[in-house]
Order: C-alpha cells, then sequence, then structure tokens
C-alpha cells in the first residue's frame, strides 16, 4: 500500500518548522495515527515535515509546581519513566495500556493529543491533570488549557501555522491518589470508554472519557468524592452525555466505577 | 504530483546501505523491494497486525508506518540480522518445541516482539506476556503455543537495564492558560441507533424570518464554508462539498432531491456524494422543520433536524459512525450561530469546515431555497 506521493523535509528548530507549516507542510511527529491514514489515501498532503528532531521538542523541564514535557517524547519513554513522573505513577500507566510496544517505541505525547482522537488516551489523561498545551507558532508561545484544547473529534484549537511545542503538568503531591479504567475488547486497542479519578487533597478530578467528544468533566462527581458521599454518576452521565446511547453510557459508568474503586488500591 | 527520491543512509544488519527512497516509501517496502529483505512480513499497513515489526535503532517499531527517509541514519535489524543473537537462538529453539508457528506469516514479528519482551522484562507472569504480545496478531496457532515459547526463553531472566532517564532542565515560571469557561452542558437530544442523529438548534428570530432568510442563498452560503452548488433543475440539484477533518481533505460531488412544504415550514432533501480522492461515498436523508421555539428564546424558532447517513468506502473504514455524529452536532451549532449572526446583521464568524455529508446536504439545501 502506497499513500500519494508527497515530499519530506526535516524541520531542525521549531520556527523551521512553523515556516514549513505555513508553507502548507503537514508536521510529522511518529506518524502512527498520520501513517495509517497516508495508507489509506484518507489524508494527502503534498508535503510532511518532521517535527519530532527540532530542537526542544523532546526537552524535560520540571519547576516545583509543574513539569514541562516536549510534545515529541514518546509513549514508551514515558512508560519506561525515562521522562521524570510528577503524577504519582498516573503517566506511566497511561502509557503502558496505549497500543503496542512498537507503536509506542515511535509514537508521540504531542501527536497523539493534536490528533484529537476523542478514544485517545492522553486525551482524557492531560484534561484529568488539568495540563496546559504549550503551542508555538509565528507569533510566538501560547498556553491553551487542556480542557480547550481539543474542540471535537479530530479537530484541536492550533492554527494552521501553529504547533503544539510542549505540555505542561502540574504536580501531584506525596497524597494524591489516581484510577484509570480503560475498557476495550483487545489489550492495545482505542478505548471504548476510559474513567478518569483524581483525587488530590482538596483538589478532585472525575473525567468520562472515550465520549465520542471531547472528554467530559464531571463536576458533581468530584464533589461528592472530596465529601465522601456516593454521587447520582447515571444522572450526571445522562446530562453531560445525552448523545450516547443508555448502552453506550453505561459503558462509561463502569469505567469511572472501576475507576474510583482504584482509589483505594496502594500505590 | 511525483516526488524527487531523497538519499538515505541506513544501517540494515550491520551493513551500512546508501539508498535512494521516494518519501512515500515505507520502510518495510525498502527492505522488501529494494534490498530483498522479504522476511519483513506486510499484513495490515495500518500498525495493526505486527508483521512487519523490526528493530529501529534497537527497539520494535513498525515497518509499515515509518517512513524510509523518516529513518535516515537509524540502525535497522530485520528478521535476517539475528543470526548472531543468543536470544533470538533460543526463542528459534523454543518456538519449534512449542510449535509457535505454523504458516510463519505472523513469525518474524513475533519473534523481534518475543525478544523484546524477554530483554526489556525478563521473566513474567504468563498474563504479562500475553499483554505484551497483543500487537502481534497470528491467524494460525491460538496462541498457545507462542506464549509457551516466550515465558520458557524468559524463565529465569532479568530485565536489561533500560536506557538512562531524559535529562531535566529547570522550568522557570510555569505557563498559564486563559481560563477555562465552564459552559453549561448544551441539551442535545438523544442520538438513536446506527447513523442517525436528532438534534434541535434554537435561533433567535421567528420562524417566519428563518424561512425567509433561508431564501437567501448567497448570504446563507457564507454560513456553511466549503460548499458550492452546481446546477439546480426542478427538485434535482447538483453540488459539490469541500470538507477538511484534520489531516483528511475530502471533496464530495453529490447529486440530491429536496421537497419544501411551505405551510408546515419543512422539507425533506435526499442526496448522495462521492469524493473521488479517498473512493468514499456517502449518501443520507435530511428532514427538518421550524417551529415557535419551545426552548431557545421566547419568539424564537426552534429546527428540529433528523438526519440518516451512511458512509462507504475508505472513510467509513476510518471513521466510526459517532464521530460523525459529533461533527454533525458540532456543524448544526455552527450553523445556528451563522445563521442567527447573519439574521442579527452581523457577519458570519468564520469557521473552519468539518467533514460533512451534512454540509453537503444543508448546501443543497440553500440552493433549493434560493429559488
Ligand atoms: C495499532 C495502533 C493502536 C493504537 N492504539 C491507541 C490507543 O489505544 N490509545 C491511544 O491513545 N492511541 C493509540 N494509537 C495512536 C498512537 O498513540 C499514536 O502515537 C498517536 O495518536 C499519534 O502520535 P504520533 O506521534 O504518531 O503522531 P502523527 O501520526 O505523526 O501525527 C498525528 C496528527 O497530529 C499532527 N501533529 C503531530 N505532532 C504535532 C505537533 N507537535 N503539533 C501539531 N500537530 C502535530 C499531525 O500532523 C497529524 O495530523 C494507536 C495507533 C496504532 C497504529
Ligand atoms: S503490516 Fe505493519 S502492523 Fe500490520
Ligand atoms: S503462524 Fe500463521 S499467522 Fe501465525
Amino acid at each position: 500500500m502506497k499513500p500519494a506521493a508527497f515530499d519530506y523535509a526535516r524541520a531542525a528548530t521549531i520556527p523551521e518548522a512553523v515556516a514549513a507549516m505555513r508553507d502548507g507542510a503537514r508536521p510529522l511527529a511518529g506518524g502512527q495515527s498520520l501513517g495509517p491514514m497516508l495508507n489509506l489515501r484518507l489524508a494527502r498532503p503534498g508535503k510532511l515535515v518532521d517535527i519530532k528532531r527540532a530542537e526542544g521538542m523532546r526537552g524535560v523541564a520540571l519547576s516545583a509546581s509543574t513539569a514541562r514535557l516536549g510534545a515529541a517524547l514518546t509513549h514508551a519513554e514515558i512508560e519506561d519513566r525515562r521522562v521524570e513522573d510528577v503524577t504519582r505513577g498516573l503517566l506511566p500507566h497511561v502509557a503502558r495500556g496505549i497500543a503496542y510496544r512498537a507503536v509506542r517505541n515511535r509514537g508521540t505525547l504531542g501527536g497523539s493529543l493534536c490528533h484529537a482522537d476523542p478514544a485517545a488516551d492522553w486525551v482524557t489523561t492531560m484534561t484529568g491533570l488539568g495540563a496546559t498545551m504549550i503551542a508555538q507558532g509565528p507569533a510566538g508561545e501560547r498556553a491553551i488549557a487542556a480542557e480547550n484544547f481539543m474542540l471535537g473529534a479530530f479537530t484541536n484549537a492550533l492554527a494552521e501555522d501553529e504547533m503544539l511545542a510542549a505540555v505542561e503538568i502540574p504536580r501531584l503531591s506525596p497524597a494524591a491518589r489516581w484510577g484509570y479504567a480503560k475498557i476495550n475488547r483487545k489489550t492495545g486497542e482505542f478505548a471504548m470508554a476510559i474513567g478518569l479519578v483524581i483525587l488530590d487533597g482538596p483538589w478532585a478530578r472525575v473525567v468520562a472519557g472515550a465520549v465520542e467528544a471531547p472528554p467530559a468533566l464531571l463536576p458533581r462527581a468530584a464533589a461528592a468524592l472530596l465529601a465522601g458521599e456516593t454521587s447520582d454518576l447515571d444522572a450526571e452521565l445522562a446530562e453531560r452525555l445525552p448523545h450516547l446511547s443508555p448502552a453506550d453510557r453505561k459503558l462509561r459508568a463502569v469505567s469511572l466505577r472501576r475507576a474510583i474503586a482504584m482509589l483505594s488500591e496502594a500505590r | 504530483m511525483i516526488s524527487a527520491p531523497l538519499a538515505v543512509t541506513l544501517t540494515v544488519n550491520g551493513q551500512r546501505r546508501q539508498l535512494l527512497a521516494e518519501p512515500r516509501t515505507q520502510l518495510a517496502d525498502l527492505l522488501r523491494e529494494q534490498l530483498n529483505l522479504t522476511g519483513t512480513h506486510l499484513g495490515c499497513e495500518q500498525g495493526v497486525c505486527g508483521a512487519c515489526t523490526v528493530l529501529i535503532d534497537g527497539v520494535p517499531q513498525r515497518s509499515c508506518i515509518s517512513y524510509a527517509v523518516d529513518c535516515d541514519g537509524a540502525e535497522i535489524t530485520t528478521i535476517e540480522g539475528f543470526d548472531a543473537d543468543p536470544t533470538m537462538a533460543t526463542l528459534r529453539q523454543n518456538f519449534s518445541a512449542h510449535h509457535a508457528l505454523q504458516c510463519g506469516f505472523c513469525t518474524p514479528g513475533m519473534l523481534v516482539t518475543a525478544r523484546d519482551i524477554v530483554l526489556r522484562l525478563g521473566e513474567v507472569p504468563e498474563a504479562r506476556v500475553r499483554e505484551e504480545l497483543s500487537g502481534n496478531i497470528c491467524r494460525c496457532t491460538g496462541y498457545v503455543g507462542i506464549v509457551g515459547a516466550v515465558c520458557a526463553t524468559a524463565r529465569g531472566c532479568t530485565p536489561q537495564e533500560s536506557a538512562a532517564p531524559i535529562a531535566a532542565a529547570a522550568l522557570a515560571a510555569p505557563a498559564v492558560a486563559a481560563p477555562v469557561e465552564n459552559a453549561a452542558p448544551r441539551a442535545a437530544q438523544p442520538l438513536k441507533g446506527g447513523n442517525s442523529l436528532t438534534e434541535t438548534i434554537a435561533i433567535a428570530a421567528p420562524p417566519e424570518q428563518v424561512w425567509e432568510a433561508m431564501g437567501d442563498l448567497p448570504a446563507l452560503a457564507a454560513c456553511l464554508p466549503g460548499a458550492e452548488i452546481t446546477e439546480v433543475d426542478g427538485e434535482a440539484i447538483k453540488g459539490r462539498m469541500k470538507v477538511a477533518l484534520g489531516p483528511i481533505k475530502v471533496a464530495f460531488a453529490g447529486t440530491g432531491t429536496v421537497r419544501l412544504d411551505a405551510a408546515t415550514r419543512s422539507g425533506v432533501l435526499r442526496g448522495a456524494g462521492r469524493d473521488g480522492g479517498t473512493g468514499s461515498s456517502a449518501e443520507g436523508e435530511l428532514g427538518f422543520a421550524l417551529a415557535p421555539s419551545a426552548t431557545g428564546t421566547p419568539g424564537g424558532t426552534d429546527v428540529a433536524i433528523t438526519l440518516q447517513w451512511r458512509l462507504t468506502g475508505a472513510l467509513a473504514q476510518f471513521g466510526r459512525s459517532g464521530l460523525v455524529a459529533d461533527l454533525v452536532r458540532r456543524l448544526a451549532q455552527q450553523f445556528a450561530a451563522n445563521l442567527q449572526a447573519r439574521l442579527a446583521g452581523e457577519a458570519p464568524p468564520a469557521q473552519p469546515a468539518p467533514l460533512n455529508l451534512f454540509q453537503l446536504l444543508w448546501a443543497a439545501l440553500r440552493a433549493r431555497f434560493g429559488r
């Protein structure tokens, strides 16, 4: 199977990549989502610009409150904790459930977020963590909250000549607990449902992921979790996910209950 | 378009090779066709089956979705390059002893993956081996023999040290994103089973005015970018719709029919379109009815839309129906916002054009109203 012909260039720097994108080039990271689409000839870009080798795209920078991860770090590097983990094991756990090792060795954090498949693991995880996307364009840097980054299926908030340079992840405290439950028929497949719960002192987040739309935050469930009460999860899901059938909503409820149950597991 | 081949330097099974490859050439095709290393097999060419797995710079990767030019400078090891590898020698023996292959199609990829499991993880429970093998599909063996061979090889092994951590720099000031608007969840109508959707959009203008505005084709066309009506003949219409969904760009050319009822301010439109590029077809039916608003602004209009559609071809292979439904919903909202802006005398805001049969149908519908 051959994709339609295209030109290829490597960008050595982010500004070089942005300039190529202004000329209509499509950014190529790991190619693990773009590749299948090109092979199927669903996408026919005239030019690809490799961005994963651009300076700074694989950097890690730490502050007291956050970690900034370059967008071109791979899933496997996160899985293996070669990237310092500030999330009490959440990121490595999620990474290990993405696709298969051979895909994780090439696929990148930023590529997955930009691809914006509603069922992708990082999309839900970054929303749950309240991460910040660092975009780079001709006018410089712009910060976008994870909740505002994915606009819809396969659509992100970047302009045509903007790229994702890094993701800034808030540090969880040593007391933080989380649960992440991905439901799929076969290991490594895209999720049919994702439940994510993070509890960190006075801060809690409950997210229903893989909902065929951007992940849905469930504030009532989060408040109930903080108060140590049980919330009416089904009612909140019905309100937030009216577009899903009752059976599909049930699957999300199950994944959330599994995630909540994981909170009590020792880590 | 023809793209000039680029020079690629690869070290393949220890030998440095200078090659030429078109940018679109996948590593697997270059290995098989230029270097005659046909041990690397191609199954799905979408990253799913694992038959094409080779080592790129020492770690397993899919050679079906890794461009040869994107591997320039890399070290590649294919199944032909493990003759002197002790772990692979043990795996070969165990594969044979455990009957871990029948036709052998999956075997090269299986072995490359298995070797990585043994070296990276050492001895691990069988469940973990199965999890790690899940990216390699075998249609013959039922996996029992393969899992047995891997477990036997890994017995007593300790994990290899992983590569060094990636050095971290100090980050002076964390970024601050604009605050997230906590928009109230929008009440949408439930989605019926299969590829059908009901959506009500509220427009802050009375039904008469909305019905009339829908007749002003040029202005309405601006509410939905990418659409073009090429022919209107009685109830028959012809049109084109250019849409983009991430990197996918589609141009559906389609025909349809439309029936309108001014008395009830409702209509039905049926259409079918084809995208030559992806070889995908879309067909669908759109029903709509205007009514005084029950939910939105008092004195406004509810536009109730029912849509049924079917996608065939490559696009259908790629898209899950729910994703198209998400686009349809977003589009309905964009359309409502733009139409409303127009009715209020404002220029409609520029919007990206998502993939949508719905857009094609609306575009065609507008043409009809324009008569
Ligand atoms: C068999 C298989 C199974 C999979 N299973 C899962 C799964 O279970 N869960 C999951 O989450 N994912 C899964 N994936 C997807 C995988 O995680 C990909 O790695 C990821 O979606 C894309 O990352 P990439 O680096 O390969 O991006 P690419 O394929 O190179 O790019 C993806 C898209 O993003 C754009 N892009 C890439 N980087 C940037 C950037 N920095 N700035 C702007 N735009 C950019 C590209 O132009 C392209 O449109 C699977 C993939 C395969 C092949
Ligand atoms: S051919 Fe590469 S994974 Fe199937
Ligand atoms: S042995 Fe035939 S596919 Fe695995």
